[in-house]
């Protein structure tokens, strides 16, 4: 995959030739269609998002909910004594 | 060729195409315009613009098939742009002598000509000339000014269908194109509805279901900035401010709201909500917009003179240009007008938004940091909601800052603020007329419903006295005078019968500071000396009115009678309001009535003190003989009552008792316990809550206990222990409260087993394994609480400490076994969708990460990126965890019958597992290997890829054992 890479680096900045005439290939990629619009759409069920992307009500858990008893959500859990205001 | 010699030009750089532009009007103007005007040649001048037209359709063509990456195609894109723009503008000056409708022009039909085959195109096969066909298209849609109708309707058709393209980048550009299109329809409707009416809202209507609905966030985005903004799409686009993805989220707050225009318009709901979300945002860039937004929009709305207010201007990008207006001068006026627009009396509470706002705005508007001041009579003597918000924000602002090492702030303060005996005086007033408020709401009208007006305004008082004594707290009382006004002031504020619980809490709080700490004096005994007399005060106060109006007086001490006989009276469960309620009725029976309520109120209230109190101390319970005796008269009795709200307010107080003293929590442990097993949920709650909070400050009570030979103290009998009785019935009620069909029983239960096993003092894997279960367990997807702690709690313990991680590598297997019958079940319900439940192979993937031994704290990996120093010799614990899951998925295949799903899985985490270790532990890893090789004699293997990895780890551990035997030679040899 290296020399790939490094080849894409080297080569000349890309240029559309306007001049050139209309070829087959190309003719072929404008004006083959889709065999139906179905085949070129999402499928229908990624059009309805169940929670309309959004967030969840963020609840800010945090370390801190971790460190504080319930009753006495001031004082720090496990250090009764030095707990001081 | 002329033409497409000008288009191969100005693919190179956009800087040349003003001229290059010019050069192509030059060659259209030559192939449309006659230079003399003889109608003979005029067949002649259409086959030119038809030459013309065809040759610039050709170069359009030639940019379909170009990739999205390539900038050439999007240069193209915008000189056709700007080149259409230009001509069309020319064209029109043209003719602009004819007037009435815009006549044909060459450019209208060129626009024409190359809309037309791009029709044909946006439904292509290939992606990429669907992108560019539609990308060229929107273009032209938003450069001109008109359109030809019909190609209009023609392209609306069109576009709608690319809404849903694969390609989000088509869907991006169908919807810039239609964005534009709703935009003009929705102006139309102003002066005419006929079909068009349906039109509109038909467009309109698809693109908000996009901006709801767009799995791209991109695309989303795009809408967000693109829509109109009309009443109608307003809702829609204010919404966004919850979008799962930042950089939307981000948008609303950094582009689209500040250039809304007044916010003043918007709801007050909306507003808070905006605040609220938004400053309260997962992304700090997020955070800052918002931030931005308040105080840099919102407040020029309310400060800016009419005569400021400019018209917003933006540029095309959406960037503003540079501010011409002036940034109106600071007003307090303007200040508390916005305070007033969302709604401080409410949001200014604790929790609230407002208090995150005022600390963003005083930290960007030094100006108004210098231009407020809070020392003058006048400030206080019309104080009001919006004004104490200020000044008590403000005070918060530079303690925080001082706190942080900025000391000027405090310099500042100090000047700003009347000194503390003055503030001591102020807040008495203050707290007087909150009290006279709250009788006069009390006593009522005329007709004894209770005065709204009076109401009304106690709240706005007791919002004042809440943020006066929310500067009290910060204070500092090193200056003696201060000190005894406040120590004063709160004693007697204490005794106040009519004092709000807010602040009540907060009185006990600052009386708790001015108190002092035990260091220099005895505080804290002082401290309780004086709440547990405002306490009896409040108890005769009360009880003492109903004793003169019922003549019924009783001589006891005050604690017995605040034990009451409420329990006799199971109906007097009434609210609050209910007090006010006819006193003047003759009648006995509600007088009874009347007693009865007002002994509930009279208890709540005490106990309300004692709570507030019992949170801010930390001595010995039992060396405290005015506690024992509160405990025994106040709290005891509540416990007991037959009164639910009395009955758990007096649980609380017990729990708080018991966190100051062993013997009594181990003494009421089983009477919490029962409570939880007994109780309805909103009391098992609370048991949990205590249960959790007991065990954490006396952490020896589970404990393993000496069994029986009770021992002498010597190490030999250490091994006679057995686990603390207390220890499976504690087990059980957290293991209950993970099942409880209550969403705060269960994530309470969730966040203390949290707490508990982050110290280790619950080590039960089962319990582990059920909060892992829950966790995944789609039943839990409405409990948001639950799920984000232990989306927290999960990794944190696993990753900071090997034996937690092993832990969890021994119950892997049964979770997976258990999330797969959950699911199984799962899907066969008809009502859900399958995708509501995540995965297995998802559930297998964070069990591998939760257990990767590189991760945990003081791993060996850990340590050679040199993150953390393991000190030499000191083998860490962890290298053998994915050794220990390996031995548990492999022993689970080959033991037990598993579905083909689960298989597949532990197959996948199988190789997945890190096992390339230093020093693997010989006898495990020669487990491992055994088992491996029973497993593929087994054939429980029964795809190539399952096959694959058991090879694989076969492999691995083939060659870690080579390596041991080697070293073991070496070191022999």
């Amino acid at each position: 995959a290296t020399p790939a890479t490094t080849k894409k680096k080297d080569k000349e900045p890309f240029e559309i030739d306007f001049m050139s005439p209309m070829n087959q290939q190309l003719a072929d990629l404008l004006y083959t269609p889709a065999p139906s619009n179905a085949t070129i759409s999402l499928p229908k069920k990624d059009w309805k998002s169940k929670t309309r992307n959004l967030l969840p009500d963020d609840k800010h858990f945090s370390s801190r909910d971790l460190l504080r008893l319930f009753l006495k959500p001031k004082a720090r859990m496990g250090s009764r004594k030095s707990a001081q205001q | 060729n002329h033409v497409a010699a000008v288009f191969s030009d100005a693919q190179k750089s956009n800087t040349g195409h003003r001229k290059l532009v010019i050069n192509l009007r030059k060659i259209q103007e030559a192939c449309c315009y006659e230079p003399l005007s003889s109608k003979k040649k005029q067949a002649e001048y259409d086959n030119d613009e038809d030459e013309f037209n065809t040759e610039v359709v050709r170069c359009v063509l030639r940019v379909l098939p170009i990739k999205k990456s390539e900038t050439v195609g999007d240069r193209i894109v915008k000189f056709l742009g700007i080149f259409l723009r230009v001509a069309s503008e020319k064209d029109n000056q043209l003719v602009a002598d004819h007037d009435g409708a815009l006549p044909e022009t060459p450019t209208s039909r060129l626009t024409n000509a190359i809309l037309n085959t791009l029709l044909q195109l946006l439904s292509t096969k290939d992606k990429i000339v669907r992108f560019r066909a539609t990308q060229i298209s929107a273009h032209i849609i938003n450069t001109l000014d008109t359109l030809d109708d019909q190609m209009f309707h023609l392209l609306r058709l069109a576009l709608l269908k690319r809404i849903h393209d694969k390609e989000s980048s088509v869907r991006m550009h169908a919807i810039y194109g239609l964005s534009r299109l709703a935009a003009e329809l929705d102006e139309d409707q102003q002066d005419e509805d006929s079909d068009d009416d349906d039109a509109s809202s038909g467009v309109l209507e698809k693109l908000l279901n996009v901006l709801q609905n767009d799995p791209s966030a991109e695309v989303r985005r795009a809408l967000l900035l693109n829509l109109p903004l009309t009443p109608t799409t307003l809702p829609y686009l204010l919404e966004r401010a919850r979008d799962l993805d930042a950089a939307t989220r981000r948008a609303l707050y950094a582009r689209l709201l500040p250039a809304l225009g007044d916010f003043r318009h918007l709801s007050l709901t909306h507003r808070e909500k905006l605040l609220r979300w938004g400053l309260r945002d997962r992304d700090e860039t997020v955070r800052k917009a918002t931030a931005r937004l308040f105080r840099e929009r919102w407040i020029e709305d309310c400060a800016a003179l009419p005569a400021a207010t400019a018209p917003e201007e933006e540029t095309e990008d959406g960037k503003k240009k540079p501010s011409v207006t002036k940034v109106a001068d600071p007003s307090l006026e303007a200040l508390l007008e916005l305070l007033e627009r969302i709604d401080v009396a409410n949001s200014g509470n604790t929790g609230g938004v407002a208090l995150e706002a005022m600390s963003e705005f005083w930290d960007g508007r030094p100006d108004y940091r210098e231009y407020v001041s809070f020392d003058s009579e006048a400030f206080w003597d019309e104080i009001s909601p919006e004004s104490v918000f200020v000044a008590r924000t403000f005070n918060d602002y530079c303690r925080a800052k001082d706190a942080q090492g900025d000391g000027r702030l405090l310099d500042m303060l100090e000047m700003k603020m009347p000194e503390v005996t003055k503030f001591g005086f102020l807040l008495e007033i203050q707290i007087n007329r909150l009290i006279e408020c709250v009788r006069g709401a009390a006593s009522g009208g005329p007709d004894g419903d209770g005065d709204e007006e009076m109401e009304e305004e106690s709240v706005q008082r007791e919002f004042i006295v809440e943020q006066m004594l929310h500067m009290a707290i910060s204070f500092d009382y090193s200056d003696e005078v201060g000190r005894r006004k406040m120590f004063g002031l709160m004693r007697e504020a204490l005794t106040m019968p009519e004092l709000p619980e807010e602040s009540t809490r907060l009185a006990v709080e600052t009386l708790r500071l001015v108190c002092g700490d035990d260091r220099s004096d005895k505080g804290e005994s002082d401290f309780c000396g004086i709440v547990l007399e405002a306490i009896a005060e409040v108890h005769d106060t009360i009880m003492g009115d109903e004793a003169d109006k019922t003549k019924s007086s009783t001589g006891e001490e005050s604690f017995h009678s605040a034990r009451s006989e409420v329990s006799n009276d199971g109906s007097a469960s009434r609210s609050k309001k209910s007090r006010r309620s006819n006193n003047d009725d003759g009648e006995e029976e509600d007088d009874d009535e009347e007693k009865a309520i007002r002994e509930i109120m009279v208890n709540m209230k005490c106990l309300h003190i004692a709570q507030c109190m019992l949170q801010n101390i930390q001595c010995e319970l039992e060396q405290t003989v005015h506690l024992v005796t509160m405990l025994n008269n106040l709290v005891i009795p509540a416990v007991r009552s037959q009164e639910a709200p009395i009955r758990e307010r007096g649980l609380v107080c017990l729990g708080l008792c018991c966190l100051l003293g062993k013997n009594l929590a181990q003494e009421n442990i089983e009477l919490f316990l029962h409570c939880f097993a007994r109780g309805h949920a909103s009391l098992q709650t609370i048991a949990l809550q205590i249960i959790t909070d007991i065990l954490t400050t006396h952490p020896s009570l589970l404990a393993p206990v000496a069994s029986s030979g009770h021992g002498d103290e010597t190490s030999a009998t250490i091994s006679a222990t057995e686990p603390s009785p207390l220890l499976k019935p504690v087990l059980k009620t957290f293991s209950k409260s993970l099942k409880s069909e209550d969403v705060d029983v269960q994530s309470t239960g969730a966040s203390a087993l949290s707490k508990l096993m982050l110290s280790q003092l619950i080590i039960d894997p089962d319990l582990l394994k059920g909060l892992v279960i829950a966790f995944f367990d789609p039943e839990t997807s409405n409990n948001a609480s639950l799920k984000q702690a232990l989306t927290y709690f999960l990794p944190v313990y696993c990753h900071s400490r090997a034996a937690n991680a092993e832990r969890m590598a021994t119950i892997a297997t049964g979770v997976i076994g258990r999330l797969a019958a959950l699911r199984e079940a799962f899907i066969e319900d008809e009502d859900v969708e399958e995708s509501e439940m995540v995965t297995l192979s998802v559930v297998g993937g964070m069990l591998v990460d939760w257990t990767d031994p590189r991760k945990v704290i003081g791993s060996s990996e850990e340590a050679k990126t040199g993150k953390l120093k393991v000190e030499e010799g000191a083998a860490p614990d962890s290298d053998m965890i994915h050794f220990v899951l390996a031995e548990q998925i492999l022993e689970k295949l080959v033991t037990s019958q598993t579905s083909k799903d689960e298989r597949k899985v532990l197959f996948s985490m199988l190789s997945k597992l890190h096992l390339a270790v230093s020093s693997p532990d010989p006898g495990l890893l020669r487990t491992v290997l055994e088992l491996v090789a029973e497993a593929i004699e087994s054939k429980v293997a029964s795809d190539a890829t399952s096959r694959n990895a058991l090879t694989k780890i076969q492999t691995t551990l083939l060659k870690l054992m080579h390596d041991i035997a080697t070293a073991e030679r070496g070191g022999h040899g």
